[in-house]
């Protein structure tokens, strides 16, 4: 279908161009224009996608996806942290909700929980505590915009392509009788999917746990390490006051030892 | 079709309706029990309004509606208007959403109804029936509610607020954890997320949870009350140290959003703790266990249920006169110290009692509820103990950096005193 | 304030006892505490159906009054210690010639802000010829600011009220 083809790579094109221009850039010109360009583009995205079927549903996943999209080109074109995290977050509300339209339950809840639950907290402490005042260069202009822009229509136009190679297979009824079918979505689907990790990936899982354990005990070692050799420079620096005593161990980690329990 | 689109539409309306006027009537029997506890009579005057009747106060929840929704909004010059304005709402939609998935009663049956409306032969009492991970659900939607808070405390630009936000997320970060620990232990006994097949499984065994499970019940209710920001957890608005917390900037209906949101908070943690420990609509020898209800039956179970929920909403007020408000560290010590491994002890012991649980009672000859009831009692009886003997909340918060050795206060180091002010073991 | 300040003294916190460390009496101490309040004998007064016993006149400070003396005229001399004594400088007089021979001054106009009065009884204290008392009257309340302002006949009328139930605070020195 080449008009379908054409439409698509003119939307891609567009929505590239203009999220381009609506990135962070030292003067704010064009920032309505990309924002016009990208709202086209959007649109004209929506309007190709094929229907699944019921009005409702239609409905529903396209104010999902129309969310989802717009959070996500606000979380990289907004100049406050604090916004570009609301927006993130937002988008993967988004995500969460098209995920639950498709009947991927629990990977929608955890999406929601592992994202925006933990994650983006974490996210808003380190840009609350680290710059609660004026913005530094790296927040007011976005570096390699128009390279960003590039990827984002390679990615997008791949995607675009692939799934729309699986869409003209054939009708949406087909695709969920075929996944209902093979139990994909099948009720028991939060225990099949906790059998496929704990069966075939368990190496992997317990791999990537032991990772992640690695790297918090790492995490502790390394500060460990740096207070205390602050502290023992410090301790250089006040002198004859404060000598290292028995064998090179340090006043601090002496007294740390010591501490009374 | 028209009817099975009506059928949750129905829910909502009704759920939403109930929940506000619960909400109304809850910040009065809190005022009430405040007054009690304080040997005060409390609010007793505002009945059916234009008359002289008074009816013990019923009408005083009306007329703070009507006063918070007439008050002036001040939205103030150095806050970020659009956070600020996102923020309560934010909480508000969370604290609303997580009762998508909580069931208010069992099952009604529709025998009496016509057969043109083609119902199902029973209605489910969520809102939404269909959801295999209703317990996720609630822990996603109450990690999203930490947002408004956040946001809000960060919005107002104050440095009340931003301190109430700040120790919210916190605390709320910090107690998710023994939350989600607790849970996992029901979640393991039943093999289930969804709410009504947790309270299925106690009815059909006729064991609350609260009895094989009653570590996982102190924890999860301790997580409960940290994540409802209830006394003695309330730091995020701690009124002596910050104003009002993370909402001293609000006014009007942004700070009615703010009010209602807490006591949804404290209303899901509630239905929860019924839910998942306390058998949620079964009553020994009332309500029976099976799917098969009849008109009656299923009035009572919804009574059974709700009653329960309003003796934990009861203890919960009592608590807040209760016991004082914990320091910071002291919370904090409390959720990684003791919650935190008591929860996984607590997993452990259930997931171990899974594997091992029925040749062991079959060892002993007790009957398997009986032996996990007994044998987890007493790891919450050896968890307590251990906790006693090793004291993990105890501070020291003297600075770390050169802190003289105990019984030598005082004396001379080798080199002069160490670069700090006076240490003193004495108790002041 | 660094904690190496030398001004601090750094205090290690004592440890719990037994107690305190096992939680559960103090748990349960509180939650008894609370329980035998809420069931206890309520200490409200229900006001204004049933009053609080009444507060002695004799030393209760409510609402100011300017009495009469016998012969129906203002017992103030507008000598303006009162206003020289209160510390919040709310009452405020105007002398005039009196028209008595007796006395050099009376007041034509005397006026208290009960918004401003802090009810400390100086002006009674102050008063040389106990024209100024106040009362026991407390739950005094008014529609605006200006209500709130008692001029001469308010107070006088406030003795009007006030004299049979309470009697002049110092006795008159009979002369």
């Amino acid at each position: 279908m080449p008009h379908l083809l054409a439409i698509s790579i003119i939307a891609v094109v567009l929505g590239a161009v203009g999220v381009a221009l609506m990135l962070p850039r030292g003067a704010a010109r064009g920032r309505l224009l990309g924002g016009l360009l990208g709202a086209v583009a959007l649109g004209l995205t929506l309007s190709q996608l094929p229907r699944v079927g019921q009005w409702a549903n239609d409905a529903l996943f396209l104010v999902l996806a129309a969310v989802t999209v717009v959070s996500a080109v606000g979380a990289v074109t907004f100049r406050n942290p604090v916004y570009c995290a609301i927006w993130f977050g937002q988008s993967l509300l988004g995500v969460a909700g098209l995920m639950l339209v498709a009947g991927a339950q629990f990977l929608a809840v955890a999406t929601v929980v592992i994202y925006a639950g933990a994650i983006l907290v974490t996210f808003l402490f380190v840009l609350m505590l680290a710059q609660p005042e004026g913005r530094a260069a790296y927040d007011r202009v976005s570096f390699e915009g128009p390279m960003a822009a590039a990827t984002g229509i390679v990615i997008v136009g791949l995607l675009s392509i692939t799934i729309g190679g699986v869409l003209s297979a054939g009708p949406m009824e087909h695709h969920s009788a075929q996944a209902m079918a093979t139990g994909v979505l099948a009720p028991q689907h939060v225990a099949r999917l906790g059998d496929e990790l704990f069966g075939r990936h368990l190496l992997a899982v317990e791999v990537a746990g032991t990772l992640l354990l690695v790297a918090l005990v790492g995490a502790a070692v390394i500060v460990r390490l740096a207070a205390d050799r602050m502290s023992d420079r410090q301790s250089a620096a006040d002198g004859a006051s404060a000598p290292t005593l028995r064998g090179g161990r340090s006043v601090a980690a002496e007294s740390v030892a010591d501490r009374p329990s | 079709m028209i009817v099975t689109l009506l059928e949750p539409l129905l829910k909502i309306v009704l759920l939403l309706a109930a929940l506000m006027t619960a909400c109304a009537y809850l910040v009065l029997v809190e005022r009430w029990m405040a007054a009690w506890v304080q040997d005060r009579l409390g609010p007793n005057r505002v009945g059916i309004p234009l008359t002289r009747v008074r009816l013990f106060g019923l009408g005083q929840p009306l007329a703070d509606g009507i006063k918070l929704l007439t008050k002036a909004q001040i939205t103030p010059s150095h806050v970020d208007k659009a956070l600020f304005i996102v923020a309560p709402m934010a909480i508000f939609v969370a604290a609303l959403a997580a009762f998508a998935v909580i069931p208010f009663g069992s099952v009604i049956p529709t025998e009496g109804l016509p057969a043109a409306w083609r119902l199902p032969k029973q209605i489910s009492l969520v809102v939404a029936p269909g959801m295999d991970v209703g317990m996720v659900y609630v822990y996603a939607v109450g990690s999203v509610a930490v947002y408004g808070v956040v946001l809000g405390g960060w919005a107002s630009n104050d440095k009340y607020s931003f301190l109430g936000g700040m120790r919210s997320s916190a605390q709320l970060i910090s107690y998710e954890l023994p939350l989600g620990l607790g849970i996992l232990g029901v979640v393991l006994a039943t093999g289930s997320l969804r709410l009504d097949a947790i309270i299925h499984q106690q009815a059909a065994s006729g064991a609350w949870n609260v009895f094989t499970q009653p570590l996982g019940f102190v924890v999860f209710c301790v997580a409960g009350f940290a994540e409802a920001a209830r006394l003695p957890f309330d730091l995020p608005e701690a009124e002596q140290e910050l104003v009002g917390g993370y909402h001293t900037e609000y006014s009007g209906i942004k700070l009615v959003m703010y009010m209602v949101a807490e006591f949804l908070h404290m209303i899901t943690a509630s239905f929860l703790i019924v839910i998942l420990f306390l058998g949620g609509w079964h009553l020994w020898g009332v309500t029976g266990a099976g799917n098969e209800v009849s008109w009656p039956i299923a009035l009572v179970r919804i009574i059974v249920l709700l009653g329960k929920v309003m003796v934990v909403i009861l203890f919960f007020m009592l608590a807040r006169w209760s016991w004082p408000r914990f320091r910071f560290d002291q919370l904090m010590d409390i959720g990684w110290k003791v919650m935190i491994p008591w929860g996984l002890v607590n997993v452990v012991a259930i997931a171990a009692w899974i594997e091992f649980g029925g040749r062991l009672s079959a060892v002993v000859g007790l009957s398997p509820i009986v032996a996990m009831a007994l044998g987890n009692g007493c790891v919450l009886i050896l968890c307590w103990l251990a906790t006693v003997v090793a004291d993990p909340t105890s501070i020291d918060n003297r600075p770390r950096r050169a802190l003289p050795v105990v019984g030598q206060v005082g004396q001379p180091r080798p080199g002069g005193n160490p670069p700090c002010g006076k240490t003193t073991d004495r108790v002041l | 304030m660094k904690p190496d300040d030398q001004k601090i003294t750094w205090v290690r916190e004592p440890r719990l006892g037994p107690t305190g460390r096992s939680f559960l009496p103090l748990f349960v101490q509180g939650l008894m505490t609370t329980l035998r309040h809420l069931f206890r004998r309520k200490q409200t007064v229900q006001s204004p159906e049933t009053r609080h016993a009444s507060p002695d006149p004799l030393l209760y400070r409510g609402v100011h009054r300017l009495n009469w003396d016998d012969q129906g005229r203002v017992k103030c001399v507008a000598c303006f210690l009162c206003a020289t004594a209160c510390p919040s400088h709310c009452i405020d007089i105007i002398a005039a010639e009196s028209p008595w021979p007796d006395r050099e001054k009376y007041p034509e106009s005397f006026t208290i802000d009960e918004l401003r009065c802090i009810f400390c009884g100086m002006c009674e204290e102050a008063c040389p010829v106990d024209a100024i008392e106040l009362t026991s009257f407390y739950d005094l309340s008014g529609k605006s600011r200006e209500e709130m302002i008692f001029d001469k006949e308010k107070l006088l009328s406030v003795y009007d009220q006030t004299k049979n139930t309470e009697p002049m605070r110092t006795r008159r020195i009979e002369r």
